[in-house]
């Protein structure tokens, strides 16, 4: 090894940090012994302990020892690194250091709390964990953060009240915004909503004021029928394509072909209770107002229109966009019952909420009598949690493994005004509700549960894992359906309950999107969720940066939340792009010249586009390849480290000498 | 620039969670930003809790380093122990008359080094830890607090001149007077959050003067390390409970107490504190008395069932009445609906009452916007653009616009930035 590669430490002088974090870690671990240890320690200056280093008191400790004791490493010993250690570095510039003279050693995540019932052991761990974080220390180099111009420019993902939300508000910041929807037209679930809780709006006249505004926007593109294929890049400079599909009709063509259009498809807009053409609108007032044509079930055959006979093309086409940034709202869908569960698609009286409020907004008018497939509704179930609070060892998983054992929040409120609404007109029809908690939660939702009591909501209470059964009456009876279940406010009485139509209050379940998933490589959650980084420090951020999430794909929410969530990921949006500029982690690999040969190993090995490729140079006289490292495309993932047969190539701020020392200060043999 | 004379882009009026979120989102996209607190420090109500759900980080894990961000971002300017007077329109923009309280402590010098407290002889009830513990009459609010600047209790000083002569950089004044301050903004957000609801208010849990009755704010108090006694133990004796139950819907649902609305922070912050009891008194009882169990946001139904595995006993009951024994113990009266409906009395060794929030400020008079009955601000789209209110380039957000926790807070703070920075820039273009 030569001299340059490998240079002296300088001598170190190391501020040694050891955080109580209000319990967390001095509750089992002996933080002031540990800080005691590390005063022994020949590089380390000072050793000190606090109840929270990352406060400001905590933080202006380590920033006037930089300056006054002339620290040049900080090694703290906190939470894990993903929750402070930028807080941290942030600290440690302000003293005056490189902010990369310091390292964070996690005595919480990895110590602490996975140690809880042995505490001298959590606390050798963490004398040694706090020895490999100085031996690191003592080997750290400055480095600068990767700054890159960032397009002023966002792609939103999902054409539904939360993507339109996070496109308007990002606009609203002078921000270029693409919006994308898959479907031919805007608006999403709540377009299929008649009434909103707690303005008792109609949902589709508060949906169109903010279509409205989206599409006079002049900074925002609407692209419907449209999907996100590939994506490469990085914050600040996605290249994403996308391809578009045709709506098959158009100008004076598009009214003749829906007229002329006979082939019928069950129509997902009214979640099957009725039938539509495959040259269709979603709805009366739908945007774009122009038809569409239904590819996935038009069956290909010619349609006569004005004597002629046309078969409608569809003409896909893919384009390039350059994006700083990308918004998630891919939004919910309800949770489909299997067959047969409460009667689900086996006993025609029973319907999903979702079906029943488009079955009220499909009446023409008519007050008399509600009527379901021809028969009066004089008596109603309702029943609570379906898809929901299921319980490991209860309820079967679903399908793909996963047990829904979260709240879909939204459904006992959505319930309780749907029934409000339907005894305003109806005061004469029964209904029971059967549930297991009432969650009405937000401010002015209480009420629709204490109206739906005075309206004479006859309430059941079920236990989790006793839930009620709906089965089809005998010949004769008086009504098609029984509701059998255990009323828990009746001293678990069995009750019986005959009824005409069966309400499920679904929960919701996120829509399939593990293609962007895996294209972006954003996690998702145990409940198929997609996975914010923090609940409190970064909640709509994903851990890749320049994805946010915005509304119900992150997790159930009401419009008001989403809404709320979809401003907060334009806000961050904003944050990130207002400059123009971002600035990345310096932690990527970097080839030392000297002794790459231009094997190509690395490039073999790494998974990520253009992160590092040959490039020719000339040497010494003679054109040879050498690698090259695109840092903006590493994730330092450190691949190619292990394959160069040459070892040159490290990763910045975590080399394998680093490794190397850390590992032996841990299993160094010491007295403790 | 004239000191009693300030100009931003916003002014955010809170510096609880909420504020804090609304103030470093809009600094991040680079605007100037003033953010007012009516306490010597920011933080709010957050930072006074023990450890927040459903993660189980402790509160001042998350708090603290956003106060410090906020305090160490150029774009924001803190104005603590300060309060909005008036607010007059500007044109599109505003203008606020602060007055800024005398801490007499010249802000410009102290250092924060606690030497005056150190030295002051006068023990008072802290209102950090709501009057449980003590602190002195001149000292750093918490340990935590930002600005780092100590604050002194002129109503209970007695002028004996020891903080003066202890303070090593001669920051103590007690003849400081206060400050107006005028601060003119293009658009400003409302973030001044909740209070509880009051514990004395309901005769049937005993109005507040039980003895070993207390409520969930004052738990976290007991429970947090930086507490008055870093462990739980009974008010009335100081003994170690055995037993500890929780009342649920203390203060919410209730037409009563003229809060018929949900509070929906009790059903989690209630399991989250006795998840803690368990486990710093492992060998104690702890049972919820509930109405509906609401735990509706993600990750709390676990939650919930991870405290039903840990064996904390959950009762399906309206407790009627709580009163005491002869030792002080409190006795509830409960239904117990899901066994028989027997109506049945319990005596606990301590009993929490799960208050719900009212709002801490009822900003309709000095801002001009619509509140609901309860003085929450009421947003005109309150689903579409819940921030809005009917003043433009007014805003609110978090509790103040109605009971949330803290995740809803923080997305709502960051939706409030949203509306103001689309606010200051169709201001910008003459829109």
């Amino acid at each position: 090894m030569t001299e340059k590669t490998n240079p002296k430490p300088e001598e170190t002088k190391i501020g040694v940090y050891v955080c109580y974090c209000g319990g967390n870690i001095s509750d089992v671990v002996d933080v002031e012994k540990v800080a005691e240890k590390m005063r022994e320690h020949p590089n380390v200056t000072i050793a000190r302990t606090d109840m929270s280093m990352c406060s400001d008191a905590g933080q202006s400790i380590v920033e006037n020892d930089i300056k006054e004791l002339g620290l040049n490493r900080v090694v703290i010993g906190a939470c894990a690194p993903s929750l402070h250690e930028h807080t941290f570095r942030g600290t440690v510039a302000r003293g005056g250091l490189n902010p990369y003279f310091f390292h964070h050693v996690g005595l919480r995540e990895q110590d602490s709390w996975v140690h809880s019932n042995n505490p001298g052991g959590a606390t050798e761990k963490a004398i040694r964990l706090m020895y490999a974080g100085i031996a690191k220390a003592n080997l750290l180099k400055p480095l600068d953060m990767i700054k890159l111009k960032a397009e002023r420019h966002a792609l939103v993902i999902g054409g539904g009240v939360a993507g339109l939300r996070a496109a308007y508000d990002i606009a609203g910041r002078g921000i270029n915004v693409t919006l994308i929807e898959k479907t031919p037209f805007l608006g999403g679930r709540m377009a299929q909503l008649e009434t909103v809780f707690p303005t008792g709006n109609n949902a589709r006249e508060d949906l169109h004021s903010l279509i409205n505004e989206v599409r006079t926007h002049p900074l925002i593109t609407i692209h419907t029928l449209s999907e996100l294929v590939n994506i490469r890049g990085y914050i600040g400079n996605y290249d994403v394509q996308i391809r578009s599909q045709s709506r098959g009709v158009s100008g004076d063509n598009a009214e003749a072909a829906l007229a002329a259009c006979t082939q019928e498809v069950p129509d997902d807009f009214n979640y099957g209770l009725t039938k539509r053409k495959v040259v269709y609108r979603a709805y009366e007032g739908c945007f774009p107002s122009t038809p569409a044509v239904d590819w996935e079930h038009y069956d290909g055959k010619p349609i006569e229109i004005d004597g002629q006979k046309v078969i409608f093309e569809n003409k896909k086409k893919t384009f390039d966009l350059r994006i700083g940034a990308i918004v998630i709202a891919t939004g919910f869908q309800p949770y489909e019952p299997p067959r047969g569960d409460y009667g689900y698609d086996e006993l025609p009286e029973v319907v999903t909420l979702p079906q029943f409020i488009r079955h009220m907004g499909l009446r023409d008018g008519n007050v008399g009598e509600l009527t379901w497939k021809g028969h009066p509704v004089r008596d109603i179930a309702a029943i609570h949690c379906v898809g929901s609070r299921h319980l490991a060892g209860v309820h079967e998983p679903q399908p793909d493994g996963i047990l829904n054992n979260y709240c879909s929040r939204v459904c006992c409120t959505a319930t309780l005004h749907q029934v409000n609404e339907l005894l305003d007109e109806y005061p004469n029809i029964n209904v029971y509700d059967f549930y297991e908690d009432i969650r009405t939660y937000g401010l002015e939702h209480e009420s629709y549960y204490t109206e739906a009591s005075k309206k004479m909501v006859r309430f059941l209470r079920f236990h989790g894992d006793q839930r009620p059964e709906v089965v089809a009456a005998p010949e004769g009876d008086t009504h098609p359906v029984l509701v059998k279940g255990k009323d828990y406010l009746t001293n678990g009485l069995e009750v019986e309950v005959p009824v005409d139509l069966v309400i499920l209050a679904v929960g919701m379940v996120p829509r399939p999107v593990d293609d962007l998933v895996d294209m972006m490589k954003i996690p998702k959650g145990d409940d198929r969720f997609l996975l914010e980084v923090h609940p409190k420090l970064r909640p709509v951020e994903t851990p890749v940066p320049g994805i946010v999430l915005a509304g119900t794909a992150q997790s159930p929410m009401n419009i008001q939340e989403s809404c709320n969530a979809a401003s907060a990921a334009a806000a961050k949006v904003a944050v990130l792009l207002a400059a123009g500029q971002v600035e990345l982690d310096p932690y990527v690999a970097n080839v030392d010249l000297d002794k790459c040969e231009g094997t190509g190993a690395c490039i073999e090995v790494c998974e990520y586009e253009d992160a590092i490729v040959l490039e020719t140079m000339t040497v010494e006289g003679k054109e040879v390849q050498r690698a090259v490292v695109t840092p903006a495309n590493c994730s330092g993932c450190g691949n190619c480290v292990s394959a160069c047969p040459h070892h040159a190539i490290d990763v910045q701020g975590w080399e394998v000498a680093h490794y190397e020392a850390m590992v032996d200060a841990i299993t160094m043999e010491v007295e403790i | 620039m004239d000191e009693n004379k300030l100009k931003a882009d916003a002014l955010v009026v809170g510096g609880g969670i909420a504020g804090m979120q609304s103030a470093l989102d809009l600094a991040d996209q680079g605007y100037q930003v003033i953010l007012v607190e009516k306490e010597p420090s920011i933080g709010g109500k957050m930072i006074m809790l023990s450890k927040v759900f459903p993660t189980l980080d402790c509160a001042s894990c998350i708090t603290t380093p956003k106060m410090s961000a906020v305090a160490n971002n150029k774009n924001i300017r803190i104005l603590s122990y300060s309060e909005i007077q008036s607010i007059q329109k500007n044109g599109s923009g505003f203008i606020a008359n602060v007055l800024k309280k005398p801490r007499f402590v010249v802000e410009e010098t102290c250092t924060g080094c606690r030497l005056c407290e150190y030295a002051c002889p006068v023990d008072i009830p802290n209102p950090f830890d709501l009057n449980i513990g003590a602190i002195r009459a001149v000292r750093v609010p918490f340990s935590t607090a930002v600005p780092q600047i100590a604050v002194l209790d002129m109503d209970n000083c007695i002028l004996c001149g020891k903080c003066a002569r202890a303070c090593p950089v001669d920051s103590i004044d007690f003849l400081q007077t206060e400050k107006e301050v005028e601060i003119e903004v293009d658009t400003l957000i409302i973030a001044t959050g909740f209070e509880t609801t009051p514990i004395d208010a309901k005769k049937e849990y005993g109005n507040g003067k039980l003895h070993n009755v207390i409520d969930g704010l004052i738990m976290e108090r007991l429970l947090a390390p930086t507490g008055p006694y870093a462990r739980v133990i009974r008010p009335g004796d100081g003994k170690e409970p055995e037993s500890i139950a929780y009342v649920q819907c203390a203060g919410s649902r209730d037409e009563t107490l003229g809060v018929p609305y949900c509070s929906r922070i009790c059903c989690m912050y209630a399991i989250k504190q006795a998840m803690l009891i368990a486990g710093s008194l492992p060998m104690a009882d702890i049972t919820i008395y509930y109405m509906d169990i609401r735990t509706f946001g993600k990750g709390y139904e676990q939650f919930y069932q991870n405290a039903q595995a840990m064996g904390i006993e959950f009762v399906k009951g309206k407790v009627a009445k709580i009163s005491e024994d002869e030792n002080q113990n409190p006795v509830v009266r409960v239904e117990l609906i899901d066994e028989n409906s027997q109506i049945i009395e319990r005596t606990h060794d301590m009993i929490v009452l799960s208050v719900g929030m009212i709002p801490k400020y009822n900003p309709s008079q000095v801002y001009g916007v619509n509140v609901d009955e309860f003085g929450f601000v009421k947003s005109p789209t309150p689903n579409l653009s819940s921030t809005k209110t009917n003043q433009p380039g007014i805003f609110a957000t978090g509790a103040s616009t109605g009971p949330m926790d803290i995740v809803d807070s923080i997305n709502s703070a960051s939706a409030a930035a949203s509306s103001a920075a689309s606010y200051l820039e169709s201001v910008r273009n003459g829109k």
